[in-house]
């Protein structure tokens, strides 16, 4: 491969998710929780340029990161003629290629975490996926952040707080972003479309200064 | 002061302080987690109800006397 970037290996976690509206609230909670553990988030939408080719965008992003998180949980169309989005496994199977197949060892250090909607709902869908934990969140956010926080415990970030306190404090960030904007002048439903650069720096914010 | 926030916990919603390490009381409902907080809150205190993604659902202002 010709692409060789080393910069924040160890500390980046590449989020492969979907971006639309209905999945936002989750991302989120990915967001917060792996800056919680001290983690920086990447995704192909951290910056918008239109000279950049997405896909290699995505591949930079895979060979920078360490950690990743794919959220496989709309295997299923909700309606007929509703088409199965596959961006989000074809991006898993860079990811695994390159935890594979790439020459520099370093790469066999990858850890992945593949999020579904129920449990084990993607084993009909995909049944070559054992190599990676697969971990339920119901599309519910207060799982969501227990599932990530776990999985983050697993692989050594012990120095977190259990998930109640966790999700009690992204509330309470919600609450005091909400505050913050506000004051600014962002109407409520603004507070709720900030892009994702936006929410990132929030959080990086609250983090250093919480009230 | 400590804002209140009407939190989701499981399959009911919790009222906690802002900062507490644990909520006040646990309800199965939000209306009724609402109402307890209305009760418990001194004139200072915001109420904040929180969606059941985490995000601000609706703002109840300290009351000013």
């Amino acid at each position: 491969m010709s692409i060789q970037r080393t910069a924040e290996f160890e500390t980046n976690v590449f989020i492969n998710c979907p971006f639309d509206d209905e999945f936002k609230p989750l991302l989120r909670i990915l967001l917060f929780v792996a800056r919680k553990v001290g983690l920086q988030p990447r995704i192909a939408s951290e910056k918008f340029n239109s000279a950049d080719i997405r896909l290699n965008k995505i591949l930079e992003i895979i060979l920078e990161s360490k950690y990743s998180i794919h959220d496989l949980s709309r295997n299923k169309s909700k309606k007929a003629k509703e088409t199965f989005r596959m961006n989000m496994p074809f991006e898993l199977g860079l990811d695994y290629g390159v935890f594979q197949f790439h020459d520099d060892v370093k790469y066999r250090n990858k850890t992945m975490l593949i999020l579904e909607d129920e449990a084990y709902s993607l084993k009909s869908a995909i049944s070559d996926i054992s190599f990676a934990d697969c971990k339920p969140h119901k599309n519910d956010a207060e799982q969501l952040v227990e599932e990530v926080r776990n999985w983050f415990v697993e692989n050594g970030f012990t120095d977190i707080q259990g998930p109640s306190m966790i999700w009690d404090e992204f509330n309470e960030f919600n609450a005091e972003l909400y505050n913050r904007k506000t004051k600014e002048g962002f109407k409520s439903n603004q507070v709720d479309r900030l892009s994702i650069p936006e929410y990132l720096e929030a959080i990086n914010d609250w983090l250093i200064n919480p009230l | 002061m400590a804002r209140i926030h009407i939190i989701k916990r499981g399959t009911g919603w919790a009222v906690k302080a802002e900062g507490a390490k644990r909520a006040k009381a646990l309800f199965p409902n939000k209306d009724s987690a609402l109402k307890s907080a209305q009760s418990l809150r001194k004139s200072g205190n915001d109420i904040v109800v929180h969606k059941a993604d985490g995000t601000v659902q609706k703002w109840e202002k300290a009351k000013v006397k």
